[in-house]
């Protein structure tokens, strides 16, 4: 997608590499659009950075400022010089209305953060730790619809990880996948796992799910 | 939301009554437009698995989010009158939208209020609401690249902390370490790399009230391969005793194995051999460890579950009895109250029902399964 040049005139910004974009928890009012460059997304969890995503021309950062001021979830550092157009919350709707495009993007970015909410928070509502951690599995699995799930799958992800999305404490996870690898259910790898038959996994939260409040 | 002329060329469907245009987890990148009858949309509320229905106006679209987040269908769409809607691709509703910005702004904000809704929920459950401090975070994320010798990102988050809380808890230490950082003193304070765990203790220690929780003293590091093994094995707790709770002894594999075979065979709906497993668990002598004895009371629960979803009310009655009368302290005994409640309003015993759903609203008001409770109990009350 390529936006008028006119725009760079307007909202345009440049950072030189290391430098920071914003940080994470300050508030936020503005949100970018990458003309070039890549900037690297990063959050300091268990006082370790670590890395979210990299993006690059035409993705879209610090979105969740359009809809309130809270403080950033993570942080933006531009890896490389970067050129970004700058958006502020009280332009925005003029800024669409000039730039079709950008409002399409923006209505596929929400819809997708809206389902990976949703997703988390279903994990989130189940009543126990070893069928969330399952869960985890499955939704990592459901993101990509390649996947055979008929065969051993592979999900690239960390312990850590694993615990922020089923929001328990790391020692818990560990106890828990301990149990599984030991079960021949999966196997362990610093990162990634191994699921030996997720539909198995599948089936059992979805049971619990419907018989949660029966 | 009107869909104006632009519909030209667009696919053009007509269902009947009592169709359905799609199913809830359908997957399709189909986006439809009422163009005149009446469908309603139903899917589940995620906290309670209660229904919501919703009906589509004329001129509205529906299936937008899923088919442009790519997702399974979260509603089921059904006709309840004859009904012609439009059928658009994601190409077609791009061509559509493009042309019509005010759509997508409107539909820009009814999505934010959902993310935010959503959010609210995850934050909820989490117990997320209060706990974090931005201010005292903000000042953190500077530390954190201090002691990390990346001085510009360090400074950079030392002045917007100043920026927004000039007069703070943090503003003397932000400002002196920008100070130290411009004058080049903070580069002596730090290197080299990797810095001696002393010699940062020593240099916090200046700071009397500092109460900035987790290993602040610790220096972070670029990620390596040895880290990333600690991230997946954790690091604490590698030499506590109870890290081996699942290893290293037969007896508890036997049981683990067991129930993870059952709760297999539960979902598969093969409840008399879940059944069967789960009572061998409950008939074991002798437990070795905490991890055993949390899979023993899970047992007696879940063979008042099966029975339960077998219709065999008196004997889920009696194992869920059981479970209380031995474990009175467990867990599981709100839920057990619950599932009793459950079983009582299915025989018609209400006063026994109401009985048991007030015993779990006492005990759990404010988690989810006390409100499902709340409102079960209203229903059986206004019947």
């Amino acid at each position: 997608m390529l936006l008028d040049d006119k725009l760079f005139d307007k909202f345009g910004v440049e950072y030189e590499p290391n430098d920071i974009i914003f940080c994470e928890f300050e508030p936020g009012n503005d949100f970018y659009f990458i003309q070039s460059g890549r900037v690297e997304i990063v959050k300091i969890i268990n006082n370790r950075e670590k890395t979210l995503d990299i993006l690059g021309a035409g993705d879209v950062f610090g979105e969740m400022a359009i809809l309130e001021e809270e403080p950033r979830s993570a942080s933006a550092i531009a890896i490389e010089h970067v050129k970004l157009l700058r958006f502020r919350r009280e332009n925005f709707d003029a800024l669409l209305q000039g730039n079709p495009q950008l409002a399409y993007k923006l209505l596929v970015i929400f819809s997708k953060r809206i389902y990976d909410a949703k997703r988390r928070l279903m994990i989130l509502l189940l009543d126990d730790p070893q069928l969330k951690i399952m869960d985890v599995m499955n939704m990592l699995a459901e993101q990509d619809p390649h996947l055979d799930v008929q065969e051993p799958v592979t999900l690239r992800v960390t312990m850590q990880e694993i615990a922020n999305w089923a929001g328990m404490q790391i020692n818990d996870v560990q106890k828990l996948l301990a149990h599984l690898n030991k079960l021949g259910k999966i196997e362990l790898f610093n990162d990634r796992v191994i699921v030996r038959n997720i539909r198995d996994f599948q089936r059992m939260v979805n049971s619990r799910r419907k018989s949660m409040y029966a | 939301m009107s869909n104006g002329s632009s519909s030209q060329g667009i696919n053009t469907r007509t269902y009947k009554s009592g169709s359905i245009v799609y199913f809830e987890n359908d997957k399709s990148e189909c986006i439809y437009i009422l163009k005149s009858g009446r469908i309603i949309l139903t899917s589940q509320k995620l906290e309670t698995g209660e229904e919501v229905k919703e009906e589509v106006r004329p001129g509205e679209f529906f299936g937008v989010k899923s088919a442009l987040g790519r997702y399974p269908r979260e509603e089921t769409a059904q006709v309840l009158k004859d009904s012609v809607v439009l059928v658009l691709t994601l190409a077609d509703f791009e061509r559509l939208i493009l042309k019509n910005v005010n759509i997508v702004l409107k539909m820009l904000r009814i999505f934010s209020n959902q993310l935010r809704r959503i959010g609210r929920a995850v934050r909820e459950v989490l117990g997320e609401t209060s706990t974090i401090n931005p201010e005292e975070e903000l000042f953190k994320i500077g530390e954190y690249y201090y002691r990390a010798g990346r001085f510009n990102q360090a400074r950079y988050a030392y002045n917007k902390y100043l920026d927004y809380y000039p007069n703070a808890k943090y503003s003397d230490l932000a400002t002196k370490r920008i100070r130290e950082i411009d004058s080049g003193q903070a580069e002596s304070n730090i290197a080299p790399q990797p810095v001696m765990r002393k010699e940062v203790v020593s240099h916090t220690e200046e700071l009397k009230d500092f109460t900035l929780d987790d290993d602040i003293n610790t220096v972070p590091k670029k990620e390596s391969v040895a880290q990333e093994m600690d991230d997946f094995f954790g690091t604490e707790d590698a030499n506590n005793p109870d890290f081996d709770i699942f290893s290293e002894d037969e007896k508890s594999e036997d049981i683990s194995s067991m129930f993870y075979s059952a709760m297999s065979m539960y979902s598969q709906s093969e409840y008399e051999g879940a059944l069967k497993l789960y009572k061998q668990i409950v008939n074991q002598k002798s437990l070795k460890n905490d991890a055993e004895n949390i899979l023993f009371q899970k047992a007696h629960f879940e063979i008042g579950r099966t029975y339960f979803k077998m219709g065999q009310y008196n004997d889920a009655i009696e194992a869920f009895s059981l479970l209380m009368k031995k474990f009175p302290q467990s867990a599981l005994n709100v839920n057990a109250l619950y599932h009793l409640a459950m079983i009582y309003e299915v025989k018609k015993q209400f006063d026994k029902s109401k009985a048991y759903y007030q015993k779990v609203i006492s005990l759990a008001a404010k988690e989810e399964i006390g409100k499902q409770a709340q409102r079960r109990l209203k229903n059986i009350e206004s019947h």
